[in-house]
């Protein structure tokens, strides 16, 4: 397969082609706008729908709208306009209706800015509308994975009736990488929970009892079946660290200098952050001394997810040092010199 | 793993020229990443590309972000700023069009001064300065062969549609290459 230089976004439309999805709604947000600029080409190209909305909560409804009928559909947005479409994420999942988002974070509050960041993490984990409920996060950290994640993330959110959640960052979206497309593929039966208009439609999940345990088996699916991680070195590891996207390409840097020089750290890069994979930990030197969770928020958001799986896994209380880097991408230095402040004895914040 | 970045004004070909790096590295079977960084005014603002790339086929790329870079192409002054992102003995290939007066460069690196804009106007691609520190930037470091740098600009160019420009593109590629 020929390889070819694409942009993150524009790689990441064409990968929501190539899955075979039929409908893109969307309102444009910096720094996601070129996934509906490539889709805008793409979709009447190819015979499917694009449609810019008047806003995001109403693109993200039109994307519910086309999945109850069984048929493929995403949206892509950030910050703001994620923050948006939390009432539609709410009613999905109460609803078990799939959909597809990505979400190039962009960093800060509110308007925030346009520097890369990780602080939309909780939002996309834990679902930012009322009610308790779970989305599958996937989060790449090269193109080509981006692209991986989006052929798949379909299947997985229509498996699960489920949100799916591709977790981005505005540098990702932005930055060109070689990438190889996949070949086109599409959803060729109506799945049995979609509306067909016949008025044979009786696949409700009931009252909130039987809702309940449907989710409560479900959840234990999803957990035991989307454990995804990669790691290296964590059988003799004294320190592990633990990071995902674009940070994760610094922390595995400074893992391999320091693994070059003899030094025994290990590294955990979650392939997907919701499930969390609890099961990469079970591989962890038993006296490890700590774990360095490098993330880009300013308050720390996986570095609880991280706290609670080493808790799980460890009987002594672990430390789980945190570094605030706050926005961006931190260096390989900036890795290397938290390594150096936590094996002195030093800290920041501890979970 | 090689960085180079290249920076200057919007609308200096500082990203085009990046991209002829990644997409000769890609062409040659490595890993690459290129990261954009520019203003909110393109024309005119302050515009750079890192470009990062694997020694060998197996290499993978790290952080994409400016780090420690083999390479510095500066087309104007307040570009030179990038020094402090380069490794000791780096390449600095100066835009010297830019530099109206002497500039106090630091010890440790290697400068070479490339007369860009006036190499491009000569083989009547004025708009060229951009790919003639590209055929420099080739000949002072030896990452790829001028043969496979040549090819992949014009694959990358034929791709959006501006073959027609080929004949310019080399001309000015050749005149940087034979300059230093």
């Amino acid at each position: 397969m020929k390889k070819t230089l694409m942009k993150g976004n524009h790689a990441a439309g064409e990968a929501a082609v190539r899955a075979g999805c039929m409908l893109f709604a969307g309102y444009p947000i910096t720094p996601s706008t070129e996934i509906m600029e490539h889709l805008s080409a793409r979709m009447p190209e190819e015979g499917r729908t694009f449609i810019q909305a008047e806003n995001e909560i109403a693109s993200i409804h039109m994307v519910g709208g086309a999945y109850c009928t069984g048929k493929r559909a995403m949206t892509a947005t950030s910050a703001g306009g994620f923050s948006l479409m939390q009432e539609f994420t709410a009613y999905a999942s109460d609803a078990e209706l799939p959909f597809v988002i990505i979400n190039v974070v962009r960093s800060g509050r509110g308007i925030g800015s346009l520097d890369p960041g990780q602080d939309g993490y909780r939002q996309s984990v834990y679902g930012g509308g009322n009610g308790d409920y779970r989305q599958i996060v996937y989060t790449p950290n090269t193109i080509q994975e981006m692209v991986d994640d989006i052929y798949e993330s379909f299947e997985t959110a229509e498996k699960y009736r489920m949100g799916v959640i591709i977790l981005t960052e505005s540098s990702m979206g932005q930055m060109m990488e070689p990438v190889v497309m996949p070949d086109y593929k599409f959803l060729e039966t109506t799945p049995d929970w979609a509306v067909t208009g016949t008025h044979k439609w009786d696949r409700g999940a009931g009252g909130w009892p039987m809702k309940r345990k449907a989710w409560e088996e479900k959840m234990a699916r999803v957990k035991a079946e989307m454990q995804r991680w990669d790691a290296v070195g964590l059988e003799d590891a004294e320190y592990v660290f633990v990071s995902y996207g674009l940070p994760s390409r610094s922390t595995g840097e400074a893992v391999k200098l320091l693994r070059a020089q003899g030094v025994k750290v290990g590294f955990i890069r979650p392939k997907i952050v919701s499930p969390f994979p609890v099961d990469a930990f079970k591989a962890v030197n038993r006296d490890v001394k700590g774990f360095l969770c490098i993330e880009t928020t300013e308050f720390g958001q996986m570095v609880q997810d991280l706290a609670l799986a080493v808790k799980g896994e460890f009987a002594n209380n672990v430390p789980v040092h945190f570094n605030a880097y706050g926005i961006g991408v931190p260096s390989v230095k900036e890795v290397l010199a938290f390594y150096e402040l936590i094996r002195e004895g030093g800290s920041k914040e501890v979970f | 793993m090689k960085e180079a970045i290249f920076a200057g004004f919007g609308g200096q070909g500082v990203l085009t020229a990046g991209l002829v790096l990644a997409y000769t590295a890609m062409e040659q079977d490595r890993n690459t990443s290129w990261l954009p960084s520019y203003g909110a005014s393109m024309r005119g603002g302050k515009a750079n590309s890192t470009v990062k790339f694997g020694e060998d086929t197996e290499e993978v790329i790290g952080v994409p972000m400016m780090a420690e870079a083999d390479v510095l192409v500066a087309m104007n002054r307040p570009s030179l700023d990038y020094m402090s992102f380069c490794k000791p003995g780096a390449l600095v290939l100066v835009n010297q069009d830019a530099l109206d007066e002497p500039y106090d460069f630091p010890e440790g690196l290697e400068i070479v001064l490339v007369p860009a804009a006036q190499l491009a106007y000569s083989v009547k691609n004025a708009k060229g300065a951009s790919i003639v520190m590209i055929g420099a930037l080739i000949k002072k470091t030896g990452f790829f062969t001028a043969e496979q740098a040549k090819q992949s600009m014009c694959n990358m160019f034929a791709e959006k549609g501006k073959s027609k420009l080929d004949a310019l593109n080399l001309a000015a590629f050749d005149a940087g290459y034979n300059a230093v």
